[in-house]
């Protein structure tokens, strides 16, 4: 099965959504300020790709490819509601944190992407698989992001003081330019440690 | 050649060949190129009538500014020499480590940038911050666009923009007031008289303006540079006579920022201050004189000068009367650093025609 496992890695290293394809930056950029928004966005788009690449897998040929991006759109909705109510019943401070931003996944470019370029003509279970991966990058992106922002910005990690209680809170890294400042820094570190290869 | 400059040789080319020294050798040959000329000499035509290179220049503006560093020590204390170190060995430290990863050459235009920046700190910045920011700027302001003559940014300012946005508080309300009279700082190591605002951040609040002898001598709160006009404007005359910088910016700049302020003073007289108030207070003079006239982030055409000139003053006096920053300088020279090449590229249209790119 190594098949699986290129399609898996490949998501999540070489072909990373955020730190290679430039793809949903607008979440990444807007809600990495502190480690628990990350990872709950993290888990709420690897939830909602997956179901929605098994889906869209199965759907297959039978939709007419005029109104496919429609058909995506409805079932990707289907899962973001889910979520969307799930972090309103029992996250409460969480689902008011990330704000607009749980209901901005349906419109999430990685999401419709992979849907579009992968599910729609591959098997459920590579389908599955290949989600599985870019969620997993994408993830690893945002918590890669909100661990550097959340320790300089607040001096905590998941709300609890690890930098001293006399840390001096980097306000920038909490507002927006830290954001782009950090994503462009781990861009770089990416793509040290893994050149692209200009084609 | 004299023994040292033999010693510095003989050590460079016997660590070129070496298998582990070798990573050093661009260390060596830099301290050779700083303390004697570099070791390599044209071969062929154009030959230098005289051997004037960034290295110069570098020194000539170090020679400049000392007046005012001296001043900050003055003023404020032997503490304020501490960031200058700080600022040198956390900003080298930067430099040389990233050139030697880059394995790239290592130039001398950290010289000024590690003297200017601590200059446009305000007094009370922790060291820790100074090397943070120096840091910040060197890597992020001038290594990752190629190093020096390829940045787009002024160094210092992107390393002062990064606290500004990161530090609010330490960069805006901790402002000490100077020491005078007799050796003064020379005395002491820090001044612990802590005021909340400097002439500008007055004006903002409360509308009344410093008297304008003591803006110009430099008995006012502020960066640790821009307190005594007088001495800025002296080292800024000094590099414009021997031609380090070209006077259009500064004369733009600040004839931009006079006209634009009285015109504004009889426009909204509750916002904007007085044209000479304008030009004494603040980071105005040491950035019109030293910030702005920056030979790599400044437009190069003689025309563009004062298009950008014009413009600096505009954006710096709209900032210090309509935003919630009481002092614009450092704003609009990075803003205006943005617009530099297409400044360049408009003169250059007009007067030749279109310009082919060399890219797509």
């Amino acid at each position: 099965m190594s098949n699986m496992k290129d399609i898996y890695t490949a998501g999540v290293w070489e072909d990373n959504p955020v730190f290679r394809q430039m793809l949903g930056l607008c979440i990444t950029l807007a809600i990495t300020n502190k480690v628990v928004n990350g990872v709950t966005m993290g888990v709420a788009v690897f939830f909602v790709l997956t179901a929605s690449a098994f889906i869209v897998s199965l759907l297959g040929e039978s939709v007419p490819r005029r109104v496919r991006i429609p058909v995506y759109m409805l079932v990707i909705a289907t899962f973001v509601t889910l979520v969307y109510m799930f972090l309103k019943a029992f996250f409460m401070p969480l689902s008011q944190a990330l704000g607009a931003y749980v209901g901005l996944i349906i419109t999430n470019c990685i999401i419709l992407g992979r849907l579009e370029s992968f599910s729609s003509d591959n098997s459920p279970w590579d389908s599955i698989v290949d989600a599985a991966g870019v969620a997993t990058g994408f993830a690893l992106a945002l918590i890669a992001m909100s661990v550097v922002r959340e320790l300089l910005g607040f001096g905590t990690l998941f709300g609890v003081q690890v930098l001293g209680s006399g840390w001096t809170q980097w306000v920038s890294m909490i507002l927006a330019p830290g954001g782009f400042l950090v994503l462009g820094l781990l861009i770089w570190v990416q793509r040290s440690i893994s050149p692209v290869e200009e084609g | 050649m004299n023994k040292l400059e033999r010693l510095l040789s003989e050590i460079s080319s016997y660590t070129e060949d070496h298998p582990y020294l070798r990573y050093i050798t661009e260390v060596i040959d830099t301290i050779r190129s700083i303390v004697f000329e570099p070791g390599v000499s044209a071969e062929e035509s154009p030959f230098l009538r005289d051997y004037i290179e960034i290295k110069r220049y570098m020194f000539a503006v170090v020679v400049a500014v000392a007046p005012a560093a001296l001043a900050s020590i003055y003023f404020y204390g032997w503490r304020a020499l501490a960031m200058i170190v700080v600022s040198y060995v956390a900003g080298g430290i930067a430099e040389v480590g990233f050139t030697l990863i880059r394995k790239e050459e290592i130039t001398e235009g950290f010289l000024v940038t590690g003297i200017l920046f601590p200059l446009i700190l305000p007094p009370n910045t922790p060291l820790w911050m100074v090397a943070v920011g120096i840091i910040i700027g060197v890597i992020l302001g001038k290594e990752v666009f190629g190093g020096t003559g390829y940045n787009i940014f002024n160094p210092a300012l992107v390393g002062r923009v990064f606290l500004t946005i990161t530090f609010p508080v330490a960069m805006s309300s901790e402002w000490l007031i100077p020491l005078t009279g007799g050796w003064a700082g020379f005395n002491q190591f820090s001044v612990d008289t802590v005021t909340s605002a400097t002439p500008l951040g007055v004006f903002a609040n409360a509308g009344t303006l410093a008297p304008l002898r003591e803006l110009f001598l430099g008995n006012i709160p502020g960066c640790l540079g821009e307190s005594s006009a007088l001495l800025v404007l002296a080292g800024g005359i000094f590099l414009m006579l021997a031609r380090i910088i070209d006077w259009r910016v500064p004369v733009s700049y600040l004839g931009s920022v006079f006209l634009f302020s009285a015109l504004g003073m009889y426009l909204w007289p509750n916002q904007v201050a007085p044209p000479l108030f304008q030009l004494l207070a603040g980071g105005l003079m040491f950035g019109a004189m030293y910030m702005a006239t920056d030979p790599v982030s400044s437009p190069t055409t003689k025309e563009a000068k004062w298009v950008y000139g014009v413009f600096l003053g505009v954006m710096t006096v709209s900032i210090r009367a309509f935003s919630g920053y009481p002092e614009g300088v450092m704003f609009s020279i990075l803003l205006m650093n943005m617009f530099a090449p297409l400044f360049d590229e408009m003169v250059m249209t007009l007067r030749y025609g279109p310009i082919e790119k060399p890219y797509k």
